[in-house]
């Protein structure tokens, strides 16, 4: 009998260290935050329970409102261009030739290096005393360029230092796809009248699209919370003009020490996130159903 | 007319020579079927011919076009891929319709010509389904209704009925020569099933090593099969050969003197003869010391329901014989193989047949 026992307990036995990791890293503070989210900070101490009172606030707050446009704005740019960018590389890449190999090691570079790293490399190229446009503008006769401190090229240039870095990642997702693709259909194709564009209309397109909705998505959720690369570049200036959610939030939790409104934030930020997840997990398997 | 011609065609990958310099001519309104063992170059052939491959040499002509360096969407051809190459997003209606499509024939026009298609093959109530909700033998349909589609100058097909089971692909040879038939355009049937070949073609080249083996009617490659190749591939159970020695004594096979007339001893004397080639169906099991056949022990029987198979070993080699439906013996057991000398062919040292059937 008490073999019997050891045999039922064994297996939560064995799963206990795990259960126990997951829990101090993931559940307690994922506890914590949304507890903190309803209470009312000052100085780092509770002094009041607030209700949802957090999460309504954040709809009537200017910064807040500002925050998730800007971030969105940066969303939708930065994972446009980086799946146009990855997909138009990753077709010129599908093909075999000399160099080819080589040509793709390259391409994924960028997105091995650390986002701190080209974050401090891009403040470089951006900046506006010694920077890479500076001297080009100085060689051809012109004056110092200002790019971090301009709001609209702030902007730009936060998405380019994005696009840069990821869209590696795109090409390479999308790469895997289109040589995973069977090659009859496009022969057949090909006899039955279709030119190169047509059947990247017709057949890559359709073909490719259960991948790349993973793509979009990984990148989307990913972008979302992108900190570290405007935390080096701008800090979110000039002015709130790169002021992404992340770094509202941030500000809100260690600047002005509003504890309990940051939570707020990020759960918010994390509830659009998770519906944004299952909005494209239900349209990545309606386009592979059919 | 548009015939095709395969003028020198010549096709290396690299280092590899898959076809060298292959001659054919297919008149108009001809199934010529490509037969050979896997790696002979027949796929290569037809993939050529729609120009999903380009020769490394020689010249490609439809009619009098020369075709050679045009894309395949101008060369005004169909085909049938081994894998059915449907179109995976599309609709069964859209995948046949694909290529009115894509040259923008009307609309109506288009779908009366999707239907006629879909009911000459029976897969009219298939038309809305997706090409994963199909069977093996219903994909077949489905890009055989794709190629007849339009009326093109020749169908290519490769090895349309590999990937089918056995019974369907009996019944789906018949009404592919059927189906071609009723066209009445040229086809190109890639097959290394000689069966395929033999049932349905008018012309059959058969290829081996890249090269032409010999190019004739069905009738033509069984009964005179230009070379031993040709010879122990088509046929099943294939040709029986064994060598053969001429003297001037007269010709032996297995140690046991054969009676032929004057004029074939000489020609198999000219030719200097080794080997004897003889169809299973051509020799018969008869009692041991039977004068003039040949002494042999049966090896193993058998029986196919409607026939009996029957191998026996003989000096020499073992040959494969016919026998009635009822046949039996035992392995072991001493026989004789007698067969009429005018049935049998002769091949030279290099292979060739140099002395055919009477």
């Amino acid at each position: 009998m008490q073999g019997a026992g050891l045999d039922l307990a064994l297996p939560y036995l064995m799963l206990a260290p795990a259960l126990l990791v997951v829990f101090a890293v993931l559940v307690y503070p994922l506890w914590e935050g949304l507890k903190a989210s309803t209470k009312l900070y000052r100085y780092g101490r509770v002094i009041a329970d607030v209700g949802f009172d957090n999460y309504v606030r954040l709809w009537s707050d200017p910064q807040f409102l500002n925050a998730l446009s800007v971030t969105a704005t940066f969303v939708t740019l930065a994972v446009a261009l980086e799946t146009v960018l990855g997909f138009a590389l990753a077709l010129f890449c599908a093909r075999e030739f000399a160099g080819i190999r080589l040509l793709r090691t390259i391409l994924i570079i960028p997105m091995v290096i650390t986002p701190v790293v080209v974050a401090i490399l891009f403040r470089l190229i951006y900046a506006s005393d010694a920077g890479m446009f500076t001297a080009i503008s100085l060689a051809l006769g012109g004056g110092e360029v200002q790019i971090l401190g301009d709001p609209v090229k702030a902007f730009i240039g936060l998405v380019a230092l994005d696009v840069w870095e990821w869209t590696p990642l795109m090409f390479l997702i999308i790469l895997a796809g289109l040589q995973s693709l069977p090659q009859e259909p496009f022969e057949a194709a090909r006899v039955d009248g279709a030119d190169a564009w047509r059947s990247f209309v017709d057949l890559t397109l359709p073909m490719m699209r259960p991948v790349l909705s993973i793509a979009v998505v990984l990148r989307t959720i990913d972008a979302f919370g992108t900190f570290d690369q405007v935390f080096v570049l701008t800090r979110g200036g000039p002015g709130e003009s790169t002021k992404l959610l992340s770094i509202y939030g941030y500000d809100t939790a260690f600047k002005f020490q509003m504890t309990g409104y940051a939570a707020a934030l990020f759960v918010t930020l994390g509830l659009i996130m998770l519906a944004l997840a299952l909005l494209a997990i239900r349209f990545i398997q309606k386009g592979t159903e059919e | 007319m548009s015939s095709i011609r395969f003028d020198a065609v010549h096709k290396a990958f690299g280092a590899l020579t898959v076809l060298r310099s292959l001659d054919l001519d297919i008149p108009d309104r001809t199934f010529l079927a490509l037969l050979g063992p896997s790696g002979c170059g027949k796929t290569t052939a037809l993939r050529m011919l729609a120009g999903l491959e380009m020769p490394t040499a020689g010249r490609l002509l439809i009619g009098d076009r020369d075709v050679t360096r045009l894309q395949p969407r101008d060369r005004d051809i169909a085909m049938v891929f081994q894998s059915y190459a449907l179109y995976p997003q599309m609709t069964v209606a859209e995948n046949i319709g694909y290529p009115l499509w894509i040259r923008k024939v009307p609309d109506a026009e288009r779908r009366a010509k999707i239907a006629e298609v879909a009911t000459t093959l029976e897969i009219e109530t298939l038309l809305e389904r997706r090409p994963k909700q199909l069977s093996g033998g219903q994909r077949q349909r489905v890009a055989l209704a794709r190629a007849i589609v339009r009326n093109p100058a020749a169908f290519l097909m490769d090895e349309p009925l590999s990937n089918l089971d056995a019974r369907l692909r009996l019944s789906m040879r018949g009404e592919i020569k059927r189906l071609c038939q009723s066209l009445g355009a040229k086809t190109l049937y890639v097959t290394h099933d000689q069966a395929e070949a033999l049932t349905m073609a008018d012309l059959i080249a058969v290829m081996n090593g890249g090269a032409l083996q010999q190019l004739a009617s069905p009738a033509g490659i069984y009964e005179r099969p230009a070379n031993r190749f040709v010879a122990t591939f088509v046929g099943n159970p294939p040709m029986n050969v064994l060598p053969a020695t001429v003297t001037e004594a007269g010709l032996s096979v297995a140690g046991t003197p054969i009676a032929l007339p004057e004029d074939r001893l000489a020609e198999c004397r000219r030719y200097q003869v080794t080997e004897i080639g003889l169809r299973p169906e051509d020799a018969h099991v008869v009692a041991q010391g039977t004068p003039g056949a040949l002494a042999g022990a049966i090896f193993v029987v058998e029986p196919m329901g409607n026939e009996t198979l029957v191998d026996v070993r003989v000096e020499g080699g073992r040959l494969t014989v016919r026998a009635e439906r009822g046949f039996s013996a035992n392995p072991g057991d001493r026989v004789g193989i007698a067969f009429d000398p005018a049935n049998a062919c002769f091949f030279d040292p290099m292979g060739k047949t140099v002395v055919h059937r009477v």
